[in-house]
């Protein structure tokens, strides 16, 4: 407080008048026009943010992060159901990766026998064979145009398009 | 040494999954069923006469008694067959040559299923000339017996492993082997790749 007893009286004045009228202005102030009329890109543009991030300690901050409570509190089944593992599984090119890696010799390795080989042939023939006779069938009986349109399978195995017309 | 056999061409084998089935792939997997099942049957026969000599010292022959025998192979064969297609859709034969009966609308078939087209099939034997026609000249390649059961027979085997064995396969020949095998394969790209 002032020695002078009149300073001491007008600085109480000073005091008494502040806290009445600055709240008033506080609450005449329209703080929304106010932040409308503020030019946040200007601010911004006028931040040197490199230097700001050069005076923060990132390997200090780090040092204070426990990421093993981190990691506790990560409830990874939780993101694991949301992944769509089909949908990556779809984009996988199998036959790239079997031409790149080794994968398609360990599963040669481990799947493959002259049976199964000779297997995988006969039936690939046995279709081959089939589409002869259903060629030669529809060419007896003059029905090439009408059989393009008729189904290769059943609706569930094969899609709507493909499937009967019911 | 291994041999190498040339490699089925994908649109012969992962591009049909699930199509109908013609009529060679069908025959030779009922030839292969008939095969087997009267392998089977013989089988059953010898052990059974082994196994009554064994235990009563006199001989026993089913075979001789021919009203028994063809009787014993009747409910035989009536097991063998819809036994099996009511537990996966598919009989040795079929498995073999990779088969599968399903419903009309692709589904598995049920026992009851089974039995109709057991049933069917015998029908279809008793009348060969017209009952298979349907193989070849029905639109959805059913014969009686599939339209008795409400069946369809489709090819289904696991023709991805196939293709990736025999890519494997190549991977181990001369380079020249493989980029011909490789230009052959993206020459008769599957019908699900080209859609996909």
């Amino acid at each position: 407080m002032s020695p002078n007893p009149l300073g001491a009286r007008m600085e109480q004045l000073a005091q008494a008048l502040a806290e009445r009228i600055v709240p008033m202005v506080i609450e005449a102030i329209d703080i929304d026009a106010l932040i409308d009329r503020v030019d946040i890109d200007k601010v911004v543009s006028r931040v040197d943010v490199d230097k700001v991030i050069s005076k923060v300690d990132v390997d200090k901050i780090i040092d204070r992060v426990d990421v093993e409570k981190v990691i506790e509190r990560v409830d990874v089944e939780k993101i694991i159901d949301r992944v769509d593992i089909n949908a990556i599984v779809e984009k996988l090119d199998i036959d790239a990766l079997v031409e790149q890696t080794e994968l398609g010799s360990i599963i040669a390795r481990s799947t493959t026998g002259i049976l199964t080989e000779i297997l995988d042939v006969i039936r690939a023939q046995g279709v081959g064979l089939d589409d002869f006779i259903f060629r030669w069938a529809n060419r007896l009986t003059g029905r090439r145009r009408k059989v393009a349109d008729w189904p290769v399978g059943p609706p569930l195995l094969v899609g709507p398009k493909a499937a009967p017309a019911s | 040494m291994s041999m190498i056999l040339p490699g089925p061409a994908p649109e012969l084998t992962v591009g049909r999954q699930g199509h109908y089935a013609g009529a060679v792939s069908r025959l030779v997997a009922f030839g292969a069923d008939v095969g087997a099942s009267w392998g089977l049957y013989l089988l059953g026969v010898a052990l059974f006469n082994a196994a009554y000599k064994l235990v009563t010292g006199s001989s026993y022959n089913v075979s001789n008694h021919q009203a028994l025998a063809v009787s014993v192979l009747v409910v035989w064969e009536f097991l063998y067959y819809s036994y099996q297609w009511a537990v996966g859709g598919r009989t040795i034969g079929m498995a073999v040559f990779g088969l599968q009966v399903v419903t009309t609308e692709g589904g598995p078939i049920g026992a009851r299923q089974a039995v109709l087209r057991t049933l069917g099939l015998a029908l279809s034997v008793a009348f060969f000339w017209f009952a298979f026609w349907g193989i070849i000249f029905q639109r959805e390649r059913r014969a009686l017996a599939d339209f008795i059961a409400g069946t369809a027979v489709v090819y289904s085997w696991d023709a991805r492993a196939a293709r990736l064995r025999w890519m494997a396969r190549a991977e181990d020949q001369p380079h020249g082997a493989v980029e011909h095998r490789l230009e052959q394969a993206q020459r008769f790209e599957p019908e699900t790749d080209k859609t996909s």
